[in-house]
């Protein structure tokens, strides 16, 4: 593969000003585009990503950082992930608020939502040269020259990956002023009140499964922030009855039309879920009694650190019970990323006391969406210079 | 084994009678390999064997778990031979631990199976391969496994090919001069038999005419699918370059070794009494019914030194009857139907594209 630019405009980027206009003139512009495509509708990461960047919320999210004086970190180089096809666009367009120049180096992996995605961008492009300018797509071999003398000259790195990805990107030579910004590969888990879901009413069940689903399904239960654990918290008596509760509203609402239209799954994928399950059990991490409710599901009578390298998604569950949260932390390590509840109370107070692991909570149905806090990290002020 | 399994015309117990035994079979090796495979146990340790009543009770291990860890059912010092399967280059290769025993039976039971297709006598070995495929004695590739599974059916073996996969035409006539009109056995794996063997024949401008030949071919349809070639063009085209040939494709795995899966007339693949499949439907892996496309499941009563007794396959297939094909073989017959698409590991894996530089 040759050094290929998705979105060229012949001219040389310049760095702007904190949420200048050519921004929310390209961000607008990019938002319609999407939200006005018939074919864009069959890919919910786009449509979100759409309405994300839409110019109320772009002018919304500036006006959180107006109180500070915010200048261009310089030169941002991107390695995009290959897991969730656009999750690269959201740290590159809060770099471009910043008013850095970009180079996103895209996936080779990635199909689908981010080829339609790399469509629309060098479609608006023409009309927007100099924010385009700052925000270069392109396509090459992991080993190409030009992309090793990119890096040594750039101000900042944003690096999406697994671990062994960041870590053969992180031998490669940069500046000492650099500054890498990481998102290496992190798990995520659900807490679910037993209590709770045994007094919930039918419509609040289908609307918590249906949720659950988006969540954690949406890529293939492959994103970072979808939960590969399912935690049930309470008495541990209630649980057979909790998770027959759940479960079967789960499988009922897989089995609609409309959910097996957005969530698919491939023979192979199925075929890996299982064996991953099998590898588990053998490696005594999860219960040999492998269950099926439209996904796998196995059982871990205790939760291991291992999980996070263990589990590989595509359809699987690993099922634990607590009786309070903070027999959690026992477990949690650097690469527990979002624990999305529902049903639990106290979760503030209980992650006061939680030190290791959990960047973000969330309600069920909210584990997908971007927000500028990524990782424990404020994107915006790490991508740009705060003047004190 | 029990001995009507073993004993037995390969493809002559109806239904009934080789279901009944063949569960009790796989009952007793499932509890075998409870008690001495530690990782199987952990797997399967809840299953009741007594609670195994057909083959669809019997659990199945996915086949990568042979290349994840490894699975044995004997004492260390027991283990006469380790199979290796050497998948693509840079895989992790699947290990398959065999003891003398295992050996013999899976020998046994090879030798029955094929003397169906061959008859009783030796006959002279043609192999389409290179000799040094089978020169690593300690861990055997697959192709090499395969090849020295089926010689001890023939004799006088020659390779048709040189090492550097080119026809080694010297020995090919050689070997047409002394044996031409006596029986032969020609065994190669499918796309090495097509693309360095017949296609190399065609393009030398080579004809020979065996008088009674049968040529054994394994190892999957999906190259020369690729490249556009049926059954019909593969066997037609053998017929034109090497004369009047018996072609059998057959399938099996090298998980489970000795356990094949034999071509008829008929186009259709037959388990032998030692043997089953079934065909499962992915995500809630039932049983689907006859005609229904699925992942193949592979049962076999011959697997004591490792727990490969019943294994999930990546391939997919179908059943096409039990005990009424009319080539009047009993037992189940199916057709593989290929590989499951494979879809890259999505992953939070991509930055970093696999090879090791």
């Amino acid at each position: 593969m040759t050094w290929q630019v998705i979105n060229p405009v012949g001219i040389a980027p310049k760095l702007a000003p904190f949420a200048h206009a050519s921004f929310f003139a390209f961000t607008e512009s990019l938002s319609r585009s999407l939200m006005q495509a018939p074919e864009v509708r069959l890919f919910p990461d786009l449509v979100a990503l759409g309405y994300w960047l839409r110019k109320s919320n772009m002018l919304a999210l500036a006006e959180g950082y107006e109180h500070l004086a915010i200048r261009p970190v310089g030169n941002v180089f991107h390695a995009a992930p290959g897991n969730v096809d656009s999750l690269f666009v959201y740290s590159g367009i809060l770099s471009l608020l910043c008013g850095n120049a970009n180079i996103i180096r895209l996936s080779s992996k990635t199909g689908g939502s981010a080829d339609l995605l790399c469509e629309h961008i060098a479609r608006i492009s023409p009309d927007h040269p100099g924010a385009s300018a700052r925000f270069q797509l392109i396509r090459c071999e992991r080993d190409d020259p030009k992309l090793t003398a990119l890096q040594a000259s750039a101000d900042a790195r944003v690096l999406w990956g697994s671990n062994e990805g960041i870590r053969a990107l992180k031998r490669v030579e940069t500046s000492a002023h650099c500054r890498d910004i990481v998102f290496a590969h992190k798990i995520s888990f659900s807490v679910l009140g037993m209590d709770a879901l045994l007094r919930v009413d039918k419509p609040t069940l289908e609307q918590l499964v249906s949720d659950f689903c988006r969540d954690n399904l949406t890529f293939a239960q492959q994103a970072c922030s979808s939960s590969k654990l399912l935690i049930w918290k309470g008495n541990r008596e209630k649980l057979i009855a909790a998770q027959e509760r759940f479960w079967q509203a789960f499988e009922a609402y897989l089995g609609t039309e409309a959910a097996r239209q957005k969530y698919q799954f491939t023979d192979s994928e199925r075929y890996q879920a299982l064996n991953n399950a099998q590898d588990m059990a053998m490696a005594g991490l999860v219960d040999g009694n492998v269950q099926h409710s439209g996904v796998l599901r196995v059982w871990a009578e205790k939760v291991s650190p291992q999980f996070e390298e263990a589990h590989g998604g595509a359809g699987l569950f690993v099922e634990s019970q607590v009786s309070e949260l903070r027999e959690l932390n026992r477990f949690l390590t650097p690469a527990y990323q979002t624990m999305s509840y529902w049903g639990v109370d106290n979760v503030e107070e209980w992650l006061k006391h939680c030190l290791v692991g959990v960047d973000r909570i969330v309600p069920v149905g909210q584990a997908l969406n971007f927000d500028t806090v990524w990782d424990g990290m404020d994107l915006v002020r790490v991508l740009g210079r705060v003047i004190s | 084994m029990n001995d009507i399994l073993l004993e037995s015309p390969p493809y002559g117990l109806p239904k009934a009678e080789k279901q009944a035994i063949l569960v009790g079979e796989l009952q007793r090796l499932t509890l075998h390999h409870q008690r001495y495979c530690p990782h199987y146990q952990a797997l399967f340790g809840h299953v009741e064997p007594q609670s195994i009543e057909r083959v669809e009770h019997v659990p199945f291990l996915t086949v990568p778990l042979f290349k994840q860890r490894r699975l044995q059912s004997i004492p260390q010092e027991q283990v006469f031979k380790v199979l290796q399967s050497s998948g693509t280059t840079g895989q992790t290769p699947s290990q398959i631990i065999l003891d003398a025993e295992t050996a013999k039976l899976q020998s046994k039971v090879l030798v029955k199976i094929m003397q169906e297709w061959l008859g009783k006598g030796r006959r002279h070995m043609l192999i389409w391969d290179h000799p040094n495929v089978i020169k690593d004695r300690a861990s055997f590739s697959a192709r090499g496994a395969g090849i020295q599974g089926l010689s001890f059916l023939g004799r006088d073996h020659t390779y048709a090919l040189n090492d550097d996969m080119t026809l080694n035409i010297d020995a090919i006539r050689d070997f047409y001069e002394r044996f031409g009109s006596k029986p032969v056995l020609m065994f190669g794996f499918t796309f090495m038999v097509w693309k360095y063997g017949v296609q190399a024949l065609a393009h030398a401008g080579v004809q020979l005419n065996f008088e009674d030949a049968v040529l054994l071919h394994s190892g999957g349809w999906k190259k020369l699918q690729d490249e556009a070639v049926s059954a019909q063009t593969f066997n037609h085209t053998v017929a034109e370059h090497l004369g009047s040939i018996n072609v059998h494709n057959f399938y099996g795995m090298v998980e489970q070794v000795g356990s094949v899966f034999v071509e008829c007339e008929e186009g259709h693949l037959h388990c032998p009494n030692t043997a089953d499949v079934l065909i499962r439907q992915p995500g809630n892996w039932h049983v689907v019914e006859h005609g229904e496309a699925g992942v193949i499941q592979v049962l076999s009563a011959i697997p004591e030194s490792y727990p490969g007794h019943s294994l999930l396959t990546e391939d997919r297939g179908r059943v096409l009857g039990e005990d009424d094909c009319p080539c009047g073989r009993k037992g189940k017959y199916f057709e593989v139907l290929g590989r499951m698409a494979k879809v890259e590991a999505r992953g939070c894996s991509d930055t970093f594209e696999g090879s090791t530089t």
